[in-house]
């Protein structure tokens, strides 16, 4: 397990360094010219003389690898420049908004796990029954509308004619339902259908029959019967976590949810390169080391996964 | 069988899901803040809270430094004060109780009121004046489109209460950028760093109205009334400024209550503003025309370079129907680069009228054949076709250029439009990469001056890049210079005159409509009004009814 662990772990470099390289490259392809932006957003008209003394300051007179070799080497250390709008460090700025994001994609996974494992089960249960055919009418419908769409519609609903709720903004804790709801919904619809799916499977296995021969009371066999069926809901949800992290982007920027999805639209919209990079490579490490994360557990529960890979 | 019957099942079933959503729902009830920034507020009945305005912008109040450009202008304006203001009824007195011109138009002394202190406590006088205009000039590269500091030659505090600006040349505009909202404002020199502001500033500290309390990173900001004013205080003793980026989202949160106002051109669509402007408990108010929204063409460009098709384009453009069909009459058509009533602009010329036969007739004398088979004219071959690029987050720019696109091809035009996000948009426009964009004159107080000086620049928008193909391109800036140092009326006047007949006969603008200001607030807030400037947004003025 412990050769497993460490092979998994030395893979990740070069994934790294591939990530981080694709992500350097694609903004550097760019067309504009990083110090014209950043004397631009500035407001500094971007003279041939001020552009040269901008290239110096950015470092971006020097050769591409050396420019690529020198930012790895800062980003290793956790330091990705400073902004080119506020001239803040970006890695102060990112660590600022995440917990926001966190703190949204925490209370949409509990949702998820809340309300699919629910419903899963419900419809399990009830295989069948107008209950079942309603619930997975709806996660039919969840699943085929648009976050932003939903959030609108969740908005008004809830916020507006309702009034449960704020309409947006971070602040109690009534603020975060809208949003987490709005990010889980889409990840619901999976979960419970998954849930449902392989119970209604072990429903017809044999140690569901011998469990009811032996006179186990329903609650007893259904306990059992969503112990083995909620193994590949596990792995799944695991790839789900970054998923949600990185999912956030629109629904904060909905929900005016201070995080670092709105963080980086900002940088986007502002040409902000640092923080566009920055975020870029964390998204990538969040994915891969979740991946990781996911990949040992399973390899923990299943020692042919070690064997193989 | 799990359970006996159907309908028990369906009971179970429909408990289930009832207590999830309780659940849910019962979590974010009985949270309010005092300030109600949690927003629950229509729970109940509620006295209204008449020291307490809720604002919103689209975006976080960020870097507030008064001498750069970072931050959001009305958070500026609450904290910071300047000498003088802008006013209907012209340049006022605010910092400075008055001031003397020297009759060569080159020196500027100011009498600072007395008595005035920052919010920090340190005394505002002529040399606190000094080290902030010190700290603007230390700053000289991110300045220099203004002519105010280029044409700067020294400043210094004569006495404690005295302060003098030498010019080079005069400069008749001096006092309106005085009076805008940067970068002439001024901050405590306690807050500067290493003795100027050009690298940060440590504190927001001014002399104005009201303080930043308190300031949560793009989600609100609170300024409470300067206990320490000099002058009159506001009536409400309290602001916040909430951040919602989302248009939708914002008249949602008005409509609930949850915000009291929301206002500015780009943070209200024209059909939110009617719809609130009918709705009950909400009004609506609409400034005066402010500035000109146009097109621009580059004269460069191998189409565009003949005046003949530039006319051709201005007369085909129906503007009553933009007026009325994308901004059901909010904005009124424009038919001159600079509405009269802005200074120095009431010049006669030959408005632009909408006709298409004049059009199609300039077309014709320019060799622009029509080609019937596809609609489209040809010259030696080349069909008519330009492109226009817009910004495509703006909804507003989107509908003309489609408009446009069909209004073209009634004169054998075709119009080739294409969206871009605003960044790349406005590196495009500044790079003069463009046959047709949009464009907007600076508004009041900027206008003419700052519009027309920005011409002379390049990079500071599109308009020099567009210019560099009219044969009088050198001319023309050499004027617009001459009309800012020009110390005779009459002699000015006759500058602006030749300026803006050129600009009108050359037609490289087609103005569209006339832009005003707008504001959608809950009934209770009372003397909503505007500011010449349309990038202020007059809060204190303000109050709860």
């Amino acid at each position: 397990m412990r050769n497993y662990i460490i092979r998994r772990i030395l893979f990740i470099i070069p994934i790294l360094i591939g990530i981080t390289f694709i992500s350097f490259l694609l903004i550097n392809l760019n067309t504009s010219d990083p110090a014209e932006v950043a004397l631009r957003v500035n407001e500094i008209t971007p003279t041939d003389e001020a552009v040269a003394a901008m290239r110096e300051e950015l470092g971006l007179d020097k050769p591409f690898f050396e420019r690529y070799i020198i930012w790895l080497g800062n980003s290793l250390r956790f330091d990705f420049g400073n902004s080119y709008i506020n001239n803040k460090s970006v890695s102060d700025e990112m660590l600022s908004a995440l917990p926001a994001t966190l703190y949204l994609a925490a209370i949409a996974l509990m949702m998820i796990l809340g309300i699919s494992i629910v419903a899963g089960i419900l419809c399990a249960i009830f295989e069948d029954s107008i209950g079942d055919k309603t619930i997975r009418g709806i996660i039919f419908v969840g699943t085929a509308m648009p976050n932003f769409w939903v959030g609108l519609l969740l908005m008004w609903l809830f916020a507006v004619k309702l009034d449960m709720f704020p309409t947006s903004g971070m602040s109690g804790f009534s603020s975060v339902i809208l949003p987490a709801a709005t990010l889980s919904l889409s990840y619901i619809s999976i979960y419970t259908r998954l849930i449902r799916n392989n119970m209604v499977q072990n429903k017809n296995e044999n140690y569901v029959l011998y469990t009811r021969v032996r006179g186990l009371k329903n609650w007893t066999v259904t306990k059992h019967i969503f112990r083995n069926s909620i193994q590949s809901s596990i792995t799944a949800l695991g790839m789900s976590i970054p998923k949600l992290i990185a999912g956030t982007v629109i629904v904060e920027n909905i929900f005016a949810w201070p995080g670092i999805g709105r963080l980086c639209v900002s940088a986007i919209f502002n040409r902000d390169y640092p923080i566009i990079q920055a975020y870029i490579v964390m998204m990538a490490l969040l994915f891969v080391v979740c991946n990781l994360i996911v990949d040992i557990i399973s390899a923990s529960l299943d020692p042919r996964i070690r064997r193989t890979t | 069988m799990l359970f006996k019957n159907k309908i028990s099942k369906l009971l179970v079933m429909g408990i289930l899901l009832i207590s999830l959503l309780v659940g849910c729902s019962s979590g974010g009830k009985g949270e309010t803040s005092s300030s109600d920034i949690n927003g629950n507020g229509n729970n109940g009945p509620k006295e209204i809270n008449t020291d307490e305005l809720i604002y919103v912008n689209f975006r976080d109040i960020r870097d507030l430094n008064p001498h750069i450009y970072g931050g959001e202008l009305f958070a500026q304006n609450l904290l910071f004060e300047g000498l003088v203001m802008i006013t209907d009824e012209g340049i006022q007195p605010w910092l400075a109780k008055d001031w003397d011109i020297s009759d060569d138009g080159r020196t500027y002394t100011f009498h600072i009121r007395q008595g005035v202190t920052f919010s920090d406590g340190h005394k505002f006088d002529a040399h606190a004046v000094e080290a902030n205009m010190q700290a603007v000039y230390d700053n000289y590269d991110r300045h220099g489109w203004l002519e105010s500091i280029r044409l700067l030659d020294s400043f210094s505090a004569i006495d404690e209460y005295t302060f003098e600006m030498k010019l080079k040349e005069p400069y008749y505009p001096l006092l309106t950028e005085l009076a805008v909202t940067r970068p002439f404002r001024f901050i405590s020199p306690n807050c500067f760093i290493n003795g100027t502001t050009k690298d940060g500033v440590d504190g927001l500290i001014g002399t104005g109205k009201y303080v930043l309390t308190e300031n949560h990173i793009d989600q609100y900001a609170i300024f409470d009334v300067n206990p320490t004013y000099w002058g009159e205080k506001p009536e409400i003793s309290r602001i916040i400024a909430k951040v919602i980026p989302d248009n939708q989202i914002r008249a949602l949160a008005l409509e609930k209550g949850e915000i009291d106002i929301i206002f500015g051109t780009n943070m209200i669509d024209a059909e939110t503003y009617l719809e609130f402007s009918q709705k009950e408990g909400f009004a609506a108010s609409l400034s005066n025309p402010l500035a000109t929204r146009m097109l621009i063409m580059n004269s460069t460009d191998e189409i565009l370079s003949d005046v003949n098709v530039r006319q051709a384009i201005n007369a085909a453009i129906n503007k009553e129907e933009i007026s009325e069909g994308i901004f059901n009459g909010l904005e009124t058509p424009a038919n001159r680069l600079l509405a009269r009533t802005v200074p120095y602009c009431d010049v006669d010329l030959e408005d632009y009228i909408y006709s298409l036969d004049k059009a199609n007739s300039l077309l014709e004398e320019a060799g622009w054949k029509m080609n019937e088979t596809t609609g489209i004219r040809e010259k030696d071959g080349m069909p008519l076709d330009v492109q226009m690029h817009y910004n495509a987050d703006s909804v507003t720019e989107k509908t003309i250029s489609e408009y446009l696109q069909g209004e073209m091809m009634e004169i054998g035009l075709k119009l080739t439009i294409t969206g871009e996000e605003e960044q790349s948009y406005r590196d495009r426009m500044k790079a003069g990469d463009f046959s047709i964009t949009f464009n907007i004159s600076w508004g009041t107080p900027y206008d003419p001056h700052s519009f027309l000086g920005g011409m002379r620049m390049p990079a500071v928008y599109g308009d020099y890049a567009a210019q560099q193909g009219l044969k009088e391109v050198k001319k023309l800036h050499d004027t617009i210079l001459k009309a800012f140092i020009s110390t005779d009326e009459i002699q000015r006047q006759a500058y602006y005159d030749y300026i803006l007949t050129y600009l009108h006969e050359e037609a490289i603008y087609v103005p569209l409509t006339f832009e005003r200001n707008r504001a959608i607030y809950n009934e209770k807030v009372k003397n909503v009004t505007f500011n010449p400037s349309q990038y202020e947004v007059p809060l204190d003025k303000m109050y709860i009814k």
